[in-house]
């Protein structure tokens, strides 16, 4: 039992008088009779005297189980015994007292601090538990820079770099349905994306390039390439994606799968690193 | 099962389902009123059994023979140690005591020299039990 966990109780035994001044007294005890906290208006003898008294009791409740509350009303006031995680807690208070908040502090507030302070290890000094650093699994992302090749990269780091460019808004983020798309003249490293689609990108970018879309299956594969407009005009290119061979290989996906689709927004920060990684990859 | 019934006047041995064991004091006609009572309180549902004792007679209504002493015990306990709680914190004159165990709780009150210890399951309410004494 450290000193901490003893003030922690103090603490928060201190503030039933501020909660509802009814409560009168207020302790908790070890099941080995040990006080860990107690308001100053009882003495250790009169707090020892009710242990022993208890105890009595508890020495008898064999056959009903252990004992997890007592309560006990007087004509003036009234006085609760309640057990938590080996520990009592008593409460004296007057019949004046909101019975729905002594009941909320002494079988609700305290037991749940009680439980918290005991999952938190032992604490020496100033010494504060460290928060667990989540792992995170970076998405793999493939990147289709040309033609000649489809090969795995991580993200550039831009944290390296600040711009003192204005921030721009997220990229809006599309679902669509895959389409493949063959044929001698289509590009194999280049998607297909609806023209007004596009053009909504451009709306809210302005005059920023917009070269290279983001596109990510639900299976969390995820591969950046440039992209065009879908061709025809005439056909219903609402919520489609045209993909040639090599990207849907890419992704291990196929015809009729969603993916979600986003624009690719490059600063001019990005740019710099872009090229310094580009540089030092070659 | 073994019923049992003493009086100045009269004993007599019944068996029954129940263990109870009765020793009436005729001229206490509170004893007699709250006997009534728990009976009634008794075939409630949830109520495990009940003891009644005052400075001559008691009676005892309790399932699980082989636990009666140690119930009896228990509710003799009880009423002893919350008296002196009682008195240690000026909490003026005990009107009831609950204790909740694990699988069943106990609700004593007194009633001038009576002392009554009525068992019931977790889940039966006991506000209801209290009014009822009282009446």
């Amino acid at each position: 039992m450290t000193e901490n966990y003893s003030t922690a109780l103090q603490t928060i035994i201190n503030e039933f008088k501020n909660i509802t001044p009814e409560i009168t007294n207020t302790f908790m005890f070890k099941k080995n009779g040990e006080i860990i906290a107690s308001t100053e208006t009882t003495t250790e003898d009169q707090n020892k005297k009710l242990i022993a008294t208890f105890n009595d009791i508890v020495d008898q409740a064999e056959n009903i189980g252990d004992i997890e509350t007592l309560t006990i009303q007087g004509a003036d006031s009234q006085l609760s015994i309640t057990s938590m995680n080996n520990r009592y807690l008593v409460n004296v208070s007057s019949r004046a007292a909101d019975e729905k908040i002594v009941k909320t502090l002494t079988r609700v507030i305290v037991p749940t601090v009680v439980k918290l302070v005991d999952q938190i290890p032992e604490l020496s000094g100033n010494e504060l538990p460290q928060a667990k650093k989540p792992e995170v699994k970076p998405i793999e992302e493939i990147v289709l820079p040309d033609e000649q090749a489809t090969h795995s990269e991580s993200i550039p780091d831009v944290s390296a770099s600040f711009s003192s460019e204005p921030m721009l808004p997220e990229p809006p983020v599309n679902q669509f349905m895959i389409e493949k798309i063959g044929g001698l003249l289509v590009p194999c490293d280049i998607v297909r994306v609806d023209s007004e689609v596009i053009a909504k990108w451009h709306d809210i970018y302005g005059d920023k390039e917009i070269t290279q879309v983001h596109i990510e299956t639900l299976e969390g594969k995820a591969i950046i390439c440039r992209f065009k407009p879908i061709k025809e005009t005439s056909h219903n290119a609402k919520g489609i994606i045209q993909f040639p061979e090599k990207v849907l290989q890419a992704l291990q996906t196929s015809k009729g799968k969603l993916v979600i689709v986003k624009p690719v927004i490059t600063c001019q920060g990005e740019k710099i690193v872009a090229a310094k990684n580009k540089r030092q990859r070659s | 099962m073994l019923q049992q019934k003493t009086s100045a006047n009269a004993a007599e041995t019944t068996l029954t389902n129940e263990v109870v064991i009765t020793s009436v004091d005729g001229e206490n006609s509170a004893f007699a009123s709250l006997s009534a009572s728990l009976a009634e309180i008794r075939k409630l549902k949830g109520v495990i059994g009940y003891i009644l004792r005052s400075n001559t007679s008691a009676i005892l209504d309790l399932t699980e023979p082989d636990k009666i002493t140690q119930k009896v015990i228990l509710s003799s306990q009880i009423h002893d140690s919350c008296q002196e709680i009682g008195k240690q914190f000026n909490l003026g004159e005990m009107e009831s005591v609950l204790v909740e165990g694990e699988n069943v709780k106990v609700l004593c009150m007194s009633i001038g020299e009576n002392k009554i210890s009525v068992f019931m399951e977790k889940n039966a309410t006991h506000s209801w039990i209290i009014k009822r004494i009282l009446i």
